[in-house]
């Protein structure tokens, strides 16, 4: 623990020089600007500020993205609370409490209480990153091939599990897409160039950047534009108090501590994401509240639950995807990406290859908060401003970005290609209700699922046995065999029997 | 037809179906390279023909389980089929034919101009149009610089 602090302290110092200040304030800055329009997410932020640091130092370029993730799953709140539309996913559960109050005329209140709730949800989660992280690597460091490719397994079902909108099915063709996606091009063990089409610059594989700035950016302009507008809401309500009372936050110490774990244990969870993790805390601090009527109509406890929740998903994403290279969340998923540009590999070895780089990120991380803290506090009227921009001009503007963004990395016109194609295809799931994120989960975690499967069964000289029988292996087995089954309309109907009852005695002790 | 309805449910489908077969077959044809004397449990068709037979699984429970959903707003398809078309043929077509500044400039000229006109039916038309192309222009300009001497990034 103490060995944790004076690593986190280090990287603090070394990263605090003014020339890094500026790179997190203009970087925090952008984040929430992106997170708060609608239709720019945190996912399309990284992927495409990663295809434009790459000339960047190492630090500098994950500092700079760091920022923009932070910034961006706090920024989604803005809108969530002025416009009750949430600017990214994770702010959904925002709006439910956030607009209610802007319409009580505290809107610059809510929006005071969302930034101290998202500041205090990444510092819970920067905690428990920094002392998780260490141990679960000195766990993956004796996982082998056989446990792999179940991690690989269990990150496609719980993912599509927990984001599959309507039906858990969806979730897991997303999935299987995304692997599907990953076995294109030179396999990783014979060299063997696997469903190329003839087509030469499909020899390398779909790389995992334009295909997302395809997913996530080109699908967000046309999802925008096929919508009906939304119409900003009146701002008029921005007089009162811009800041936090600290009684109010006392008031809410145990939802805080609790919201901020739950979330960066979601976060944890491979390919499930923020919006899970604000839902998760809502839901659970709805249940210890004394005022759970309050909750829908502008609860500030309920604001604080939901802001907390997202924003510990962040440093919760980041310990699987830095000790697992398993991504928690999409825009980790993006992350894994530029640390392999940047020449960082993430996985097990982290801890021994670069044993201060977690404090680094839990450094960086840490200034990405003040940033989100001293910005969200002072420049309310701006961020109204940002979102006053009208979608004919925004849109082009983004699209253009796409188009610069994959053709930088390589320099190659078929990027341009891939992130069309993945904009038309992200645009068709999306609105059938298909979750991006284990498409996403499934692109990273394609190769590792298929090299470890085929060299697992080198080793084990065919014999399926050892992927059952090894003590990792088979807890991840009866882990991914119980997901499944949740996920079965007869298993859902009989837990909702079995609970039923439990509701019911609840809500007439409640009376 | 919606997106979300339980027709479009059973074509996708039957499309994840072909796909997953496509896949399955494409991996059970696939060289196992005995030529190279390699393991046969490391062919490389090996996950394919998994992937392919889980998505035929999968895509099998869809058509059986697809159901109409509660209908969202419908979105427009003149917009998504505009936005769409002349964002792809920019990104495919202008792109690397002129330079980058000029196909932007022509691009954010098109899009802006467009949704104006069919949107908001400005009051002032010539003023609005003069401002597009003067926005147009700027920006581009402006994007182009940023990003090739800002950014270090080379532009197509």
């Amino acid at each position: 623990m103490i060995e944790g602090a004076q690593g986190f302290v280090a990287a603090l110092g070394a990263l605090a020089t003014p020339m890094n200040l500026f790179h997190v304030a203009w970087a925090t800055l952008l984040g929430i600007f992106v997170g708060s329009l609608p239709g720019l997410t945190a996912t399309m932020g990284v992927a495409l500020l990663t295809t434009l640091t790459y000339t960047l130092d190492r630090d500098v370029a994950i500092l700079v993205l760091i920022c923009m993730y932070v910034g961006a799953i706090y920024g989604g709140s803005r809108s969530a609370i002025l416009l009750n539309i949430p600017g990214t996913p994770a702010s959904a559960a925002t709006s439910l409490d956030g607009f209610p109050l802007a319409q009580r005329g505290q809107a610059g209140y809510a929006m005071a209480l969302a930034t101290a709730g998202s500041a205090l949800g990444t510092i819970v989660g920067i905690v428990l990153l920094v002392l998780i992280a260490p141990p679960l690597a000195s766990v993956a460091l004796n996982f082998g091939s056989f446990e792999f490719f179940w991690l690989a397994v269990f990150g496609i079902v719980i993912s599509g599990q927990l984001t599959g909108n309507t039906s858990p099915l969806k979730g897991y063709i997303a999935g299987i897409l995304g692997l599907m996606v990953a076995m294109i091009g030179s396999e990783g063990i014979h060299a063997h160039v696997r469903f190329n089409l003839g087509i030469d610059d499909l020899n390398g594989g779909i790389a995992l950047i334009p295909a997302m700035v395809g997913a996530f950016g080109f699908a967000e302009v046309l999802t925008v534009m096929y919508r009906r507008k939304a119409g900003l809401v009146a701002d008029s309500s921005l007089k009162d108090r811009g800041f936090p009372r600290l009684r109010d936050l006392w008031r809410f110490k145990f939802t805080i501590g609790r919201s901020g774990v739950i979330g960066t244990l979601v976060g944890i969870i491979p390919g499930v994401g923020e919006d899970i993790g604000a839902w998760a805390s809502y839901a659970a601090a709805k249940r210890s509240s004394r005022t759970p009527e309050d909750y829908g109509k502008g609860s500030t406890e309920g604001l604080t639950a939901a802001e907390t929740g997202n924003s510990a998903v962040v440093p919760g994403s980041l310990i699987p995807a830095l000790t697992l290279a398993v991504p928690g969340s999409a825009p980790a998923a993006v992350l894994i990406a530029a640390l392999f540009i940047h020449g960082v590999r993430p996985g097990p070895m982290i801890m021994i290859e670069q044993p201060t780089f977690l404090y680094s990120i839990a450094a960086m991380l840490f200034l990405a908060t003040i940033g989100i803290a001293v910005f969200g506090l002072s420049l309310t009227k701006l961020f109204i401003l940002v979102l006053r921009i009208p979608r004919e001009y925004l849109m082009p503007l983004v699209f253009t970005l796409c188009v610069i963004g994959p053709y930088a990395l390589t320099q190659r016109h078929f990027e341009i290609w891939v992130m069309v194609l993945f904009g038309l295809l992200g645009f068709v799931l999306r609105q059938m209700k298909y979750p991006m994120a284990p498409l996403v989960l499934g692109i990273i975690l394609g190769t590792l699922l298929d090299k470890s499967l085929r060299r697992g069964l080198t080793l084990s000289d065919g014999d399926l046995t050892p992927f059952f029988t090894r003590p990792i292996s088979a807890g991840f087995v009866a882990v991914i065999v119980l997901t499944i089954l949740a996920g079965t309309p007869p298993v859902r109907r009989a837990m909702g029997r079995l609970v039923a009852p439990l509701r019911r005695s609840r809500e007439q002790e409640g009376r | 037809m919606r997106f979300e309805s339980a027709t479009s449910d059973r074509i996708t489908a039957a499309v994840f179906f072909a796909l997953g077969a496509a896949m399955a077959w494409g991996g059970y044809t696939m060289d196992r390279l005995e030529i190279r004397q390699i393991h046969p449990a490391s062919i490389p068709g090996l996950v394919p023909m998994i992937l392919g037979a889980a998505l035929m699984l999968c895509a099998a429970l869809l058509f059986v389980g697809a159901r109409e959903d509660e209908p969202e707003g419908e979105g427009s398809w003149e917009h998504f089929l505009v936005a769409a078309g002349w964002s792809i043929a920019y990104a495919l077509g202008m792109v690397g034919q002129m330079p980058f500044a000029l196909a932007t400039a022509i691009y954010l000229a098109g899009f802006v101009g467009w949704f104006l006109w069919r949107d908001v039916r400005p009051e002032r038309p010539v003023v609005t149009a003069a401002g597009v192309v003067v926005f147009s222009v700027v920006t581009a300009i402006a994007i182009s610089a940023l990003f090739r001497y800002g950014f270090l990034v080379r532009l197509p």
